[in-house]
This record gives C-alpha cells, structure tokens and sequence, in this order.
C-alpha cells in the first residue's frame, strides 16, 4: 500500500553516501517521496514494500550486484521505470543494464538539473505504463463481466428452448402435446430471435470499440434520420398501441457525426420509448437549436425508470425491473450502445423520469457550423436521405 | 383415493413453467405456478404444497438463496419447513461450490440442486422420491 497516496515515490540504491544524499535533495525538491538504500539487498526490501514508481540504481555495489537488482525489481512489477547511475567507466555495462530492462541511464558525475530531467522523463514514462496497464485491467474486467453477461443472458433463452424441445420429445405424441407444439415452437422461435438480438448488440458494441463505426464527423441532417425511424416503427406493429409524433423544425437539424451511428442512437432511443409505453401512450421526438448545439429530446408516456436505477441506466447489461417491465427483454446494450455514440459524437445524453408518467431522453450534439470545417463534401454521407419525402 | 401432490414452481422464466407444466401433470402433479420470489412465500401458505422447485436467479439476483432460507429458517415459516425444495438453476456450481465458506452455505442449501435445462428422467425421479417421502 502506498503511504502518501497520490506522491511519486523513489528509491535510491548506491552505496556512495554522498550520491544518495544529494539524490534526496534534488529530488525532494519535485515534491516526489525519497527514500534512499546503501545496498541491493535494502533497496529491494523497501520496493517490495514500497512498490516505487521509479527506481534509481547504481551498478557498481557491494553485495547484490546493479544488474541482478534490476531483475528483482522487475520481479516485483515490471512497470517499475529503472535508471541505472553509473559511472563513465562503464557505459557498456549501462547498455546491458538497459537491455535488461532498465529505461535509462544518468553517467556520474551529474548535476542536480541532469537528475531532475531524467527523472521528469522517466516518470512521464511511468504514468503511461499505468495508464496503459489501467486499461488493461478495465479491458480485462469487461471482459470478465462480458464472460458472466453471456452465462446469464444468452443461456436463459437457450435453456427454455432447449427444454421446450425435450419436454415434447418426452412427452410423446399425444393430442394435448400437438395441441401445444405449435404455440411452443412460436415461443422458441422468440426465443432465438431474443438470441440474435443479444449477438447484434454485442456486434455493433464491439465494432464501436474498435472505433469502426464512429470515425466519421461529418454534416448530417437528423431530421429525416429521425422521420425514417420514426416511419419504420409506425409501420411496425409493436408500435400500433402508442402514437409516434415528431416536433423537428422546419428547415434541417445540421449535426456533426456518423450517419449510422446517429440512424442506431435514435432508432435505440425511439425503440426503448416505445418498448416502455403504456397501451395508448405517445413518443414524441423534438429537436431545437440550441448555443452551437442541437437538443434532440424522445419523449414517452411510460412506465417510467425508478430513480434508484437511473445512475445505471446507460451500464452495460443492466435492465430496468420492477414494476410494469417484468414482461419486457431486452438486450440491456442499447443504452451503452446510446452512451457511446453520444460521446464519441461529442455530445453528451442524460434522463428525466416519473414513474408512472414518462421518461424523456435528451442528446445534446455539436451543431454542424458551415464555417468551421473545410471539409470535403463530395459524397458527404450527411446528405443521405436529406431529400427523401417522408410523409408524418 | 389418493390427493394429487401439488408442485408449487417458483421461476420467473414464464418459458421454464410453461414447458415443465404438462410433464409434471402427465406424472399426476398438480402444478401451482409463482414467477417471483414473494409471489412463491405467498402461494407457499395458500396451498401448502408437496414440493417445490425454485429458481435462483429471479428479478432480484440470487432471490432462490433467500426463498430456500426464509422457507427453512423463517420463524414464520416454520410448519412449512419440512417441505423438500428442489433448486434449479443454469449456474453449474452447487451452493456448497459457489459459498464454500460454512454457515454460510447452511442457509441457502436446498434438499436438492438440478441444473437447467433439466435432465428431464433424474428430475421427475427426485421430485417423485421428495414428495413421496412426505407421505
């Protein structure tokens, strides 16, 4: 554990008494936490106990020589930044330390100034190993929790087909079974398509991580993206019970962004306020022009998202349960799917919810701003479907 | 004549009792149907049931665990308590596996564990042998 949270901490290993103090005063002086050693067998026990950041090691010692010092520490962690102090005799030996695993080397004699810069470089050094190894682990755990995600959510639908089929083949070919059959194939055939649109989720999830989808920041027009999901939902019958009314200006809605991307979030958002609408409901979609942005609000008539699920709403997997959504799946990534569009849209998203009287979701988007950009418009997917004549 | 033994089946996958129903029925059963935890204790003293299979994983995670052990811990539930409870659950690991730290696992192990989907022979075999021993 660390004893001064947030402080960059250093050993110093040299046997020279005078190299390690004037370590510590030039390096106190960067506000970083020294602690000094006057042999390898003590510099290793204070960076297992310590587990430094960086440490500074001089080759030639007493003892445990320099070199096996550093594979000790890289033993330790191996994003532990090394410098070798050495000096000028041995240069060589400064190379094979450096092959070793040592990042770099300061020659003796070396002027405060000399140590703080290279000190300064290697802790820059440093925080990218943390960084990339905080990644690492975030990237790890998603997939763990990707891993428990898959036990739970694809083997559930998996299971109740899987039983359905070898309860009719126990059951053997008997009237009341027939009469059955046709109904549980329907509700298998659910079932597998609950399926696909779990896999199609995590499709479109994974494509966005590699930034697939959302690399294009270009004019795009939501108005008839909008229209058009608002017209393939119209034309659907899930959404026969609830009317769909758009509120978009008269002119254009000029965002910058992907066309794909933008077509997925409000087909997502459209979906989901039609999913959770009461029998009789209304959704209604308004966009206004806003300081140098564009608000996109959907708005439904529904059940509504308690409030103490509302700071998970846009977590990956996670579904709204309770009361009015037990007959409800879902994928539970079309939120986080939202979410990360919206961001790498440069926007941002956010909710207002009553249980019982609606829920209404809010993207703001970056305006699309003519003078700004001098993009090439030739073939500027912004322009697609800008000329469609949609009838609402 | 003999009574029907009743099963009362707790899961909230509608798809699992649905297709579980006319199985348990062919074997004579009478099926009594909950699709949550709370729905289950609330059936559980109206009919007074034979057996019963629980699910584990309900609208609240694990609910199956707190059922099992407010079924056979719960004062309240005490001249239910005797009655066998079959668990059922696609989470291959037993209670015993997945808490292995005692006391613990007491609370929520079940007179028997099954994993979906069900090897359909071995579970009407132990729900036969369970209620049977109820006599």
């Amino acid at each position: 554990m660390r004893e001064s949270a947030g402080l960059e901490q250093i050993v110093v290993i040299d046997d020279d008494y005078a190299m390690r103090l004037s370590c510590l005063q030039a390096l106190s002086k960067l506000g970083l936490h020294v602690e000094t050693c006057e042999d390898g067998a003590k510099g290793l026990n204070s960076v297992a106990r310590l587990k430094p950041d960086l440490v500074l090691v001089d080759l030639k010692m007493p003892g445990i020589s320099g070199m096996e010092v550093i594979s000790r520490i890289h033993e330790i962690d191996p994003i532990i930044v090394i410098i070798v102090i050495t000096g000028y005799a041995t240069i060589g030996t400064a190379v094979d330390a450096m092959k070793a695993g040592a990042y770099d080397f300061l020659p003796k004699p070396f002027k405060p100034d000399e140590l703080r810069m290279i000190v300064g470089r290697s802790l820059q050094h440093r925080r990218l190993l943390l960084e990339s190894r905080r990644l690492e682990m975030e990237r790890e755990l998603l997939k763990r929790r990707f891993i428990t995600f898959v036990s739970h959510q694809l083997k559930t639908p998996l299971t109740a087909i899987h039983q359905y089929l070898d309860v009719l083949r126990n059951l053997g070919d008997t009237v009341e079974v027939r009469a059955k059959s046709n109904e549980w194939l329907d509700r298998c055939l659910k079932r597998t398509k609950e399926m696909r649109e779990i896999v199609d989720d995590w499709l479109t999830l994974s494509r966005m991580e590699g930034g697939m989808l959302s690399r294009q920041r270009v004019k795009v027009d939501l108005k008839p993206i909008v229209l058009n999901v608002l017209k393939t939902y119209r034309e659907m019958e899930e959404a026969n019970d609830v009317t769909l009314v758009p509120q978009l200006p008269g002119d254009s809605c000029l965002v910058r962004g992907d066309h794909n991307c933008l077509s997925v979030l409000f087909d997502n958002l459209i979906a989901n306020a039609i999913k959770y609408n009461k029998p009789g409901g209304q959704v209604t979609v308004s966009a206004e022009m806003g300081d140098g942005e564009v608000v996109i609000a959907v708005h439904d008539t529904g059940v509504g998202i308690p409030r103490e699920h509302k700071d998970y709403l846009f977590d990956e997997f996670f579904r709204v349960r309770g009361q009015g959504h037990t007959a409800t799946t879902g994928t539970g990534l079309g939120l986080p799917i939202c979410k990360r569009i919206v961001r790498e849209s440069g926007g941002t998203i956010e909710v207002e919810s009553e249980v019982g009287v609606g829920s209404t979701f809010r993207v703001r988007l970056p305006a699309y701003n003519a003078q700004d950009t001098n993009e090439n418009q030739k073939g500027d997917p912004g322009d697609f479907g800008a000329e469609d004549d949609i009838d609402h | 004549m003999h009574k029907a033994k009743q099963v009362l089946v707790i899961d909230d996958d509608g798809d699992f009792r649905e297709s579980i129903r006319p199985l348990l029925e062919n074997r004579g059963y009478l099926v009594i149907e909950a699709s949550s935890g709370k729905e289950g204790l609330r059936k559980l003293i109206e009919f007074k049931p034979d057996v019963i299979v629980l699910d584990i994983m309900m609208e609240c995670l694990e609910e199956g665990y707190g059922v099992n052990q407010a079924i056979k811990f719960k004062e309240a539930f005490a001249e239910y308590r005797s009655i066998p409870i079959i668990m059922v659950s696609s989470i291959h690991e037993t209670p015993r596996e997945r808490y292995p730290r005692a006391g613990e696992v007491d609370m929520i192990e079940p007179d028997c564990y099954l994993t979906k989907p069900l090897d359909l022979p071995r579970f009407l075999e132990v729900l036969d042998r369970l209620s049977k021993a109820r006599a």
